[in-house]
């Protein structure tokens, strides 16, 4: 027998934010199995929140560490730890939503997804505690996406990317109202989703049959040195970016988005959009910059055009849209496409302005999705823009929040969207990529024309029979909202600390 | 060329064909089959390759459990016998993108690699070994191996959400 | 003299013609041992079971099984219409490879001369030879599944649908089960772990030393229960049967088999449940090495008397397997599911979290006295837990009278509950003849439905006003 086994080395204290993680998400799933059915959500709802605050703690804590660990599978830097730091913040905001149970009777979730909709099982359920099954599997999917982020192969980084999408699909599939599009959301998320999944793992293997490695500097490394034929890396390194793309919905990968922000559950839809862009980006910036750098000249004229398609493709068809979650779909692949110029800004200011572009839009637009889950009717949650005219007038204090966050959207001065879409813009022409800004601000211009228009019909127009109600926000809504608005506002007034913790943690270790 | 270069040759001959039966056959449970042989034709060439603890592996999860688990799946929906004639059948676009996008690669591989040589390891002690793959994936990818274990966990619970059918039906009766 | 037991370095080095004597053997080992497997199964349940059992054909009815296997050869060989026409084929014969390829990794004996040739006797071997095992088990599933779909019939798809999820289920628990083997013998090839038991590992009992026999069937007896259940389990003998379950599924997944393709199936049956045995036997009983008594005999361990001890050890378990069959009645699908999922699994995973624990505290430097401590405070922690468990309040059994009242109106009508005799079926017919012609129905209409309703509703009034 070998004997001789040494055990790797691994800075507990730098992974903690993980272990964090993990443990909760297992300790809900223990939960599930032993706490009795009407104490769980309770518990359940106090473990993630704790689980997720103790986690931001310990990365406050890890401010400044720069180490590779864990066998160097795990790379705790300054963009790892801002960016889970965020992520983390998101994820918060987004348990408060998912928590929610004072809005729709039993919360947004139904506790068995497989019962044929409409039949008699069905109706019984349909005002029944939902399942508290996603408390774990949402904690298992920050967990993935903060492993992601701080990924330093590309082996762990499939792994993570699988851990934060697989529980993504499955909650998708657990509205309670609406329950065929969102079943239907999560079929077509899946199978696109493993699709992408595939480009990725592909490129993966390419990029070791070229470096004879999956470890990201290891890999730089190999771009100078290896023997290789070099049609290896290009392929490699599209067909991993490819896959990285279809994370943050950037065109032409961008087709599942619309559909599935509209059937997934409004808190899901809200996770993702938050933290699934912070996730997906933080990968892009770590492989993009650690591994293929010395290629920045290659990538960036492709990446360039995808990122102008993007903001393009999301303006645009933002415009003709009726329903509020499909613009806010639309709206999420524009935002992919600003911060795609950030990325392409490739250094210092590119990533850090890359990452508070990411900080900005994630309240937004968690602020944004915790307002839709207000609007409702007798069928659930209405979505279509005419049932929105004159809500201003009904019940100001919530559309004056979704004014604010529309507004943040929109860009306009004196909010976060002004101040990140100036970092990102400004970081491009500081690299001279004059034609990404140009496109940028012809996109911001066509996306604000949306956002302005739901303003508008909110307080111009008077209320009528077919106006929505606007059911008064629970504790936890409540909560999530101020936060949002607050964070929104906080970051067009002083964006100052933000902006230099984003530019401060922007070196990548490799 | 040497009696491995000649069974990885005909062994990947054999997967490839097999896959491609696999996607193109209208009998759903042959497509199960052929798909076992494509996964028994790679484990074939792990052996070759001197892997013999990832070429089993491979047979007792993919052949011996995945595969059954797919025809477990087919058998309680509907088990047909003979062609079913509602599957999407490979049309234009999907052959067009199917054999590019296998070509390219393809080329992409013997215009990489040519004529390339990569010697067997010899021995008791090879890269493939129980002994050094065990070293391996406790020492350098001890945490991604973790990962996937919690990654299996969140997929056995949403498996269990996704589908069961009554829940909370005991505890009522219980109450009752 | 050379070291008799076989290292790994041993295999691979024979002779063509050794390698084919070698193969050939094992084959007719695994056919032989089915005629008399057979025979043997069926002696010894007449045995228990108080009658004869075959004694016709041959000395003590040694060739019925051969009577038995030429008879299935003459009968028609029939396929159904709706079938799988190649599958139906290849399911049978899946199934018979399989079993057989399996005895390809078992070690029958030591290091043995084959003219003049030193060889073991063993077929093959490699590192990982008991996860070949596992795979070749997990791939005779195909034989099963395929065989009951392949038939185009309801009872042969429910028995192949009962065979997957069994044959899945046990196999999960055989792999856990074995990883206590690996653990302990540091190797998974089969002659390594049959070398491994030879040693007598010693242990200190207040400063007596005492040789505890290696078996692993008294080192890692957990191991073993839940390896030979789930062995029972994985070869669909009782009281694991399912697939075949002759009172629900006639025969389920052979319902359509006849002649030889039968005879296949039946010929995989007991290959299986003789490489289970030997399985068991290499795994557990230290393959062929001898029994305590003889062992203390120096040449017992040598030449060609191990296949003796194996054949003996072999034919001991399968003893234990035809007991089991004459012993137990079949459980219900639902119970066998539960058995594995819900006991095994977690019983075979706490084991190996016991011998993983022990094994780190041996390893660790911590003295003798704290590992006690510390494997104390554990137990303690365990038997505790055990202990205060908040115990599951069973829901008071309602008396049958109160699950009556609790049935929704509208269900089906019960027999009175106290027993009574109802009136006889003819005096309840003339009252409901007098009824209908009362009500103006003709003759004919209640002559066809009166058993349909004799049968529904002891209630003649319920039945009057649905109509």
């Amino acid at each position: 027998m070998t004997t001789d086994f040494q055990l790797p080395a691994i800075d507990y204290q730098a992974i903690s934010p993980l272990l964090i993680l993990f443990g909760v998400a297992c300790l809900g799933v223990l939960v599930e199995a032993f706490v009795p059915r009407p104490a769980r959500r309770r518990v359940q709802l106090g473990m993630a929140l704790v689980g997720v605050l103790a986690a931001l703690g310990a990365v406050v804590l890890l401010a400044g560490t720069n180490v590779v660990t864990a066998g160097g599978s795990v790379t705790v830097d300054g963009p790892a730890l801002f960016m889970q730091g965020a992520l983390l913040a998101f994820g918060v905001v987004a348990l408060l939503l998912i928590g929610e149970r004072r809005v729709e009777p039993g919360g947004a979730f139904v506790a068995q997804p497989a019962i044929t909709v409409g039949s008699e099982a069905d109706q019984r359920q349909a005002s029944a505690p939902g399942a508290t099954e996603v408390f774990p599997l949402a904690m298992f999917s920050l967990g993935g996406m903060a492993l992601f982020i701080a990924a330093s192969d590309l082996l762990t980084m499939f792994i993570a990317l699988e851990l934060l999408s697989l529980p993504l699909y499955l909650m998708c599939a657990l509205a309670r109202r609406h329950r065929l599009i969102s079943q239907e959301a999560a079929v077509k998320y899946f199978l696109l989703g493993a699709y992408a999944s595939g480009f990725f793992l592909f490129g993966v293997v390419l990029a070791y049959g070229y470096a004879g490695s999956v470890d990201l500097a290891a890999i730089h490394a190999a771009v100078d040195t290896s023997q290789m034929n070099p049609a290896l890396l290009y392929a490699a390194l599209a067909l991993i970016v490819m896959g990285l793309l279809f994370k943050t919905a950037a065109a032409p990968f961008h087709v599942w988005a619309p559909d599935v922000y509209q059937g997934a559950p409004t808190p899901i839809t809200a996770f993702m959009a938050a933290c699934t862009k912070v996730a997906a980006f933080g990968a892009l910036l770590r492989v993009t910059y650690v591994a293929f750098e010395r290629l920045a000249w290659d990538w960036l004229p492709v990446i360039g055009v995808i990122a102008v398609l993007t903001m393009l493709v999301g303006a645009v068809l933002a415009v003709t849209q009726t329903d509020l979650k499909r613009l806010l779909a639309y709206s999420s692949i524009a935002n992919a496409g600003f911060v795609l110029v950030g990325v392409l800004a490739v250094g210092r200011t590119g990533a850090s302005s890359a990452m508070f572009y990411l900080v900005a839009y994630g309240f937004a637009v968690l602020g944004a999705f915790a307002v839709i889950s207000l609007v409702r009717d007798r069928e659930g949650e209405t979505t279509h823009l005419s049932r929105w005219a004159g809500l201003g007038r009904r019940s100001p204090l919530v559309a004056g929040v979704f004014t604010v966050v529309m507004l943040a959207l929109a860009g306009i001065p004196l909010t976060g969207g002004f101040t990140a879409k100036f970092a990102v813009f400004s970081a491009a022409l500081e690299v001279g990529e004059g034609w990404l800004v140009i496109a940028g601000v012809v996109s911001s211009v066509i996306i604000a024309f949306p956002y302005l228009r739901v303003v508008v019909m909110m307080w111009l127009s008077e209320p009528s029979e077919s106006t929505a109600t606007m059911v008064a926000p629970g504790l936890l809504t409540g909560t999530a909202l101020g936060i949002g608005a607050l964070a929104v506002v906080g970051l067009g007034v002083v964006p100052g600390p933000v902006l230099d913790l984003a530019h401060d943690a922007a070196l990548f270790l490799r | 060329m040497t009696v491995a270069d000649v069974l990885l040759l005909g062994l990947g001959a054999v997967a490839v064909g097999a896959g491609l039966c696999v996607v193109t056959t209208a009998h759903l449970v042959r497509a199960g089959l052929y798909l076992v042989v494509c996964l028994g034709a790679l484990a074939g060439m792990f052996l070759v390759l001197t892997a013999e603890l990832v070429a089993w592996v491979q047979v007792l999860i993919y052949v011996g459990a995945v595969v059954v688990l797919l025809l477990f799946a087919v058998m309680l929906t509907r088990a047909p016998i003979g062609a079913s004639g509602d599957l999407d059948r490979p049309g234009w676009p999907g052959l067009l993108v199917g054999a590019g996008a296998g070509l390219g690669l393809a080329a992409l591989f013997v215009d990489a690699y040519r004529w390339t040589s990569v010697s067997l390891p010899d021995g008791p002690d090879g890269p493939g070994s129980a002994g050094v793959l065990g070293g391996e994936l406790f020492r350098s990818w001890v945490l991604p191996f973790e990962v996937l274990s919690v990654l299996l966990l969140a997929a056995l619970v949403g498996a269990i959400i996704v589908s069961r059918p009554d829940v909370g039906a005991s505890d009522r009766g219980a109450e009752r | 003299m050379l070291s008799q037991a076989p290292t790994l370095a041993d295999f691979g080095h024979d002779t063509w013609w050794v390698i084919i004597i070698k193969v050939l053997a094992a084959f007719v080992f695994g056919v032989v041992m089915t005629l008399l497997g057979v025979w043997f199964e069926r002696r010894m349940i007449g045995w228990m079971q108080v009658r004869p059992g075959p004694n016709r054909a041959g000395p003590f009815g040694l060739l019925q099984t051969l009577a038995d296997g030429l008879k299935m050869a003459f009968k028609e060989d029939l396929r159904p219409r709706g079938s799988d026409r190649l599958v139906f084929l290849i399911a049978p014969c899946i199934s018979a490879v399989c079993a057989l390829t399996a005895l390809a990794v078992i070690p029958f004996g030591p290091i043995v001369s084959i003219f003049g040739e030193r060889t073991p006797l063993q077929v093959t071997d490699v590192p990982v030879a008991v996860l070949v095992l596992l795979a070749v088990s997990a791939l005779s599933v195909y034989g099963v599944v395929l065989g009951g779909w392949a038939s185009g019939s309801p009872y042969p798809l429910l028995g192949g649908l009962r065979a997957s999820a069994q044959m899945i289920s046990y196999e999960v628990t055989m792999g856990l089960a074995v990883v206590t083997v690996f653990m302990l013998a540091g190797s998974m090839s089969t002659s390594e772990i049959v070398a491994a038991q030879a040693s007598n590992p010693e242990l200190s009992i207040g400063g007596a030393t005492l040789a505890v026999p290696g078996w692993y069937v008294l080192l890692l007896l957990p191991t073993f229960v839940i390896f030979a259940i789930s062995a029972v389990g994985e070869t669909n003998r009782l009281p694991f049967d399912l697939p075949e379950a002759e009172s629900e599924l006639v025969a389920g997944f052979m319902t359509e088999y006849s002649s030889l393709k039968f005879a296949l199936f039946m010929l995989s049956e007991y290959i299986h449940m003789v490489v289970a045995s030997a399985v068991i036997t290499t795994l557990f009983l230290a393959g062929w090495r001898a029994p305590w008594p003889v062992s203390v005999w120096d040449g017992a361990n040598q030449g060609w008397w191990p296949l003796l001890w194996f054949m003996g050890k072999v034919v001991l378990v399968m003893f234990v397997f035809v007991w089991l069959r004459a012993t137990l009645p079949r459980l219900r699908y639902d119970q066998f599911m539960r058995l594995g999922w819900k006991v095994l699994i977690p019983l075979a995973l706490g084991w190996v979290l016991v011998l993983g624990g022990t094994r780190v505290a041996q390893v660790s430097d911590l003295s003798r006295s704290e590992q006690l401590w510390l494997g104390g405070a554990v137990a303690a922690v365990l038997l505790l837990a055990v202990l205060f468990w908040p115990a599951r309040r069973q829901p008071s059994r309602p008396s049958p009278a109160e699950q009556v009242a609790a049935r929704p109106p509208g269900s089906f009508p019960l027999p009175p509950l106290d027993l009574q005799v109802p009136p006889s079926p003819q005096a309840r017919r003339a009252v409901a003849a007098k009824r209908t012609a009362a009500s103006g129905r003709s003759e004919a209409e209640p002559a066809v439905k009166r058993p349909l309703e004799g049968r529904a509703g002891t209630d003649p009034e319920g039945g009057e006003q649905d109509g």
